[in-house]
């Protein structure tokens, strides 16, 4: 493995920190070795926005190899909106150039006396000064740190006003609109004064054995290429399922009040490629170009098109039904720097307060918050972001948002992160991912409602079940957070569907190991289980583990009309597959010892 | 009537029961384009079968059993699965859209066009299930 370059932004010291290779061979790399190595950094008393606060940037085994969509990293720390464990894995081609660079992580810590920009060059490290581009937005920002520093070819991870601001939900950009969203990462980085992190580098990325590797990618790629799913995604984006997704009943609707939205033929994948989709992107090595590349109607210049979350975010959650306007209110969102799942989510919970009459003209500096109304919308985006009068409220994400107003238990989150746009009323192994996941309520750890779709993968034991079974489906998702645990360690894009078997042959032929899929499934388990235990460590108990009373309430209308997951049930089922103790959230020590986190099981258990 | 599959008869009884179901009916009745299935052998299949449907706004325009796999160059959509594949689905041991995501069915069309009519492709699995007498 190569190493990671430490930077303490207050003192300007750097230090090559090589990974111990127990920790390599046991954890392989980005979010699950992120996990190990700031393990004893993440304590209760850690101010996210501190300069103590670690930011690592992570790339795994597999970044940069032209593998199956393997040109992610993703980025960790402590998050601002949770106080809990932060992950946000993001594409592009950054994680690659580091990796060519020499590096298979940046950890940065302390703070600058002045914005600044890191510029990686190989093994060069400049900390240049970013007054001048301190509030500038990401897009502008990037192609100004790169004019000047002058070389066309470097990748630039940047924020935007947000991060600068401390929005709670910023979030950190790079290459052409690939986000690293969730858990407001972009305003611990803005909290360092760090404005810009650019690299570059020319070297080879190192494979244990090349030439093998080179054929299990070579014919992994060859099959993502035909796969149905990977076609589906080149041709209609993320947005693909709108339709299925409304269909079942689990597409939010009117800030998860309703179930059925008839309008979503004029906002779903469909409708973009067939009115205004010029082209696709795709991230480093990937085959299957799931990004849009869009032009309004009247305008020449190219846009980024949506995916599902900011087309339901922007579209059926707010009532708006106008495609237009979602293209240019998640483009907004990007430039200022902001995840646009808490944004949605966040302006949708002052709608629903609005409508009930708790929030009135007075509270909003007389914006009048009608449902579809995408100027009020727009206004609000832009207020978040400047954290200006009500926004500055806004900013604070939906809980903090809620309980100002004296209506938390209205904000449909789970510990502080904003719900996405996975309905689990209609598709309920949702229900465990999102009151279990180490970040919050995630979408992507795991991704169950792809499973509740009808991807099943038998060969790791998860098979299909109704959209509706509840407590019988724990250890299925169980083992789908366990699966998704390998792909943020590697990392690698869920939407490559790539066997168990052939994955374990391309870690074991870049990474030198030989490793069974039971053995790969055994490695996710224990990364699901120290990501916990940091958070336990962090405060986290069984408590944490709940739904919002929405997500608990039932629909009036559309596909899942009347059913409610039953959470309780559910979460004990969870617990036992788990190996978990009822009483206090925490994996059991025998879990934990058996998972070799001895270190960990002394930490939490005595 | 229900036959028993893989038939002429039972490709004829789903003509009979498309043109006759009012809920596909309503739920098709924008569908436009024609099927082309090859089911690949395996099993108690012992040579490749194709079937060919005219789908048209919620009725079924035109049946082939067996039809020469080139005499319809350029169907909306040609779908290619193993024998057990596609009874299982017919059995209802195997989601349709199981079978699509994990490519157990091969399907070359519009993706979009799928996708966006996905109510339309389950109730046709329900009418094709509902008409199988017996599975050979």
């Amino acid at each position: 493995m190569q190493p990671i370059l430490k930077i303490n932004l207050t003192t300007a010291q750097t230090e090559e920190y090589i990974v111990p290779e127990r920790w390599t061979r046991d954890f392989l790399g980005g979010a699950s070795l992120a996990a190990r190595i700031l393990y004893e950094y993440l304590t209760p008393d850690l101010d996210p926005l501190s300069p103590e606060a670690p930011l690592l940037f992570m790339t795994g085994p597999l970044t940069g190899t032209s593998g199956p969509t393997t040109g992610r990293f993703v980025i960790c720390g402590k998050s601002p909106a949770t106080g809990l464990w932060a992950e946000s894995n993001i594409g592009g081609f950054w994680g690659p150039e580091l990796r060519k660079a020499g590096y298979d992580g940046l950890w940065i810590t302390g703070k600058a006396s002045e914005p600044v920009v890191l510029w990686l060059n190989g093994n060069r490290l400049e900390v240049r000064p970013a007054a001048h581009l301190w509030g500038m937005e990401t897009y502008t920002a990037q192609e100004k740190v790169k004019e000047e520093i002058g070389v066309k070819s470097a990748r630039v991870c940047v924020i935007g006003p947000a991060g600068e601001r401390g929005v709670l939900f910023a979030s950190i950009m790079c290459d052409h609109g690939r986000m690293a969203g969730r858990t407001g990462l972009g305003a611990v980085m803005g909290s360092k004064n760090l404005k810009a992190v650019a690299v570059h580098g020319e070297g080879e990325i190192p494979v244990f054995d090349l030439a093998r590797y080179k054929v299990l990618r070579s014919e992994a790629n060859r099959k993502l290429r035909e796969d149905n799913e990977a076609k589906v995604l080149r041709e209609l984006g993320t947005a693909s399922a709108a339709n299925y997704a409304e269909y079942l009943g689990a597409m939010p609707v009117k800030y998860f009040s309703r179930g059925s939205f008839p309008a979503v033929d004029e906002v779903s994948g469909a409708k973009m490629t067939e009115s205004i989709l010029v082209g696709q992107s795709a991230c480093q090595g990937c085959v299957i170009a799931c990004g849009r590349v869009v032009k309004l109607p009247g305008e020449s210049v190219k846009r980024k098109g949506p995916e599902h979350e900011t087309m339901v975010g922007f579209g059926a959650n707010l009532l708006n039904d106008n495609l237009p306007s979602i293209v240019a209110l998640g483009e907004l969102c990007d430039r200022y720097g902001m995840d646009t799942i808490s944004t949605s989510n966040t302006i949708g919970l002052a709608f629903s307060l609005y409508e009930k009459g708790v929030i009135t003209k007075e509270d909003t500096g007389g914006i009048e918050l009608n449902w579809g109304d995408v100027n009020a919308i727009e206004q609000l985006v832009r207020l978040t972001a400047s954290r200006q009068g009500f926004g500055d409220l806004l900013a604070l994400g939906s809980k903090r948002f809620g309980a100002h107003f004296g209506a938390e238990e209205e904000a449909v989150q789970v510990n502080g992160l904003e719900v996405a746009y996975h309905d689990p009323r209609g598709v309920s192994g949702m229900a465990l991912s999102y009151a279990t996941s180490p970040r919050g309520a995630c979408h992507n750890q795991s991704d169950y409602f792809f499973v509740d779709w009808g991807h099943s993968r038998e060969e790791i034991g998860i098979e299909f079940m109704d959209r509706h079974a509840q407590a019988e489906k724990a250890a299925n998702v169980a083992r789908h957070q366990n699966w998704r645990s390998v792909d943020n360690a590697l990392v690698t894009c869920i939407f490559a569907n790539v066997g168990a078997l052939e994955k374990a042959d391309l870690i074991n032929a870049a990474c030198g190991l030989d490793w069974s899929v039971a053995e790969l499934m055994r490695f996710g388990e224990r990364s699901w289980n120290l990501k916990r235990a940091i958070n336990n460590r962090m405060g986290l108990t069984a408590r944490n583990d709940i739904l919002p009373k929405a997500l608990l309430t039932p629909m009036p209308d559309g596909g899942s009309a009347g059913f409610v997951p039953d959470i309780e049930g559910m979460l004990f089922a969870y617990y036992a597959v788990r190996g978990w103790d009822e009483a206090t959230g925490k994996p059991t020590r025998e879990k934990l010892t058996d998972l070799g986190l001895e270190d960990v099981a002394r930490d939490l258990w005595g | 009537m229900a036959a028993v599959f893989p038939s002429k008869e039972w490709l004829e009884a789903l003509e009979t029961r498309l043109n006759s179901d009012e809920r596909y009916a309503e739920i098709a009745k924008n569908w436009e384009g024609d099927l082309f299935f090859f089911i690949e052998p395996e099993g108690n299949l012992k040579e490749r079968l194709t079937f060919y449907l005219d789908l048209w706004h919620g009725a079924c325009r035109k049946v082939e059993y067996q039809p020469a796999p080139d005499s319809h160059p350029n169907p909306t959509f040609t779908l290619t699965a193993s024998y057990n594949n596609i009874t299982a689905i017919l059995s209802g041991k195997l989601n349709p859209m199981t079978a699509m995501m994990t490519s157990k069915l091969k399907v070359k069309g519009s993706m979009g066009y799928m996708m966006r009519n996905v109510p339309t492709v389950l109730d046709f699995v329900r009418v094709a299930q509902e008409v199988t007498k017996e599975i050979l």
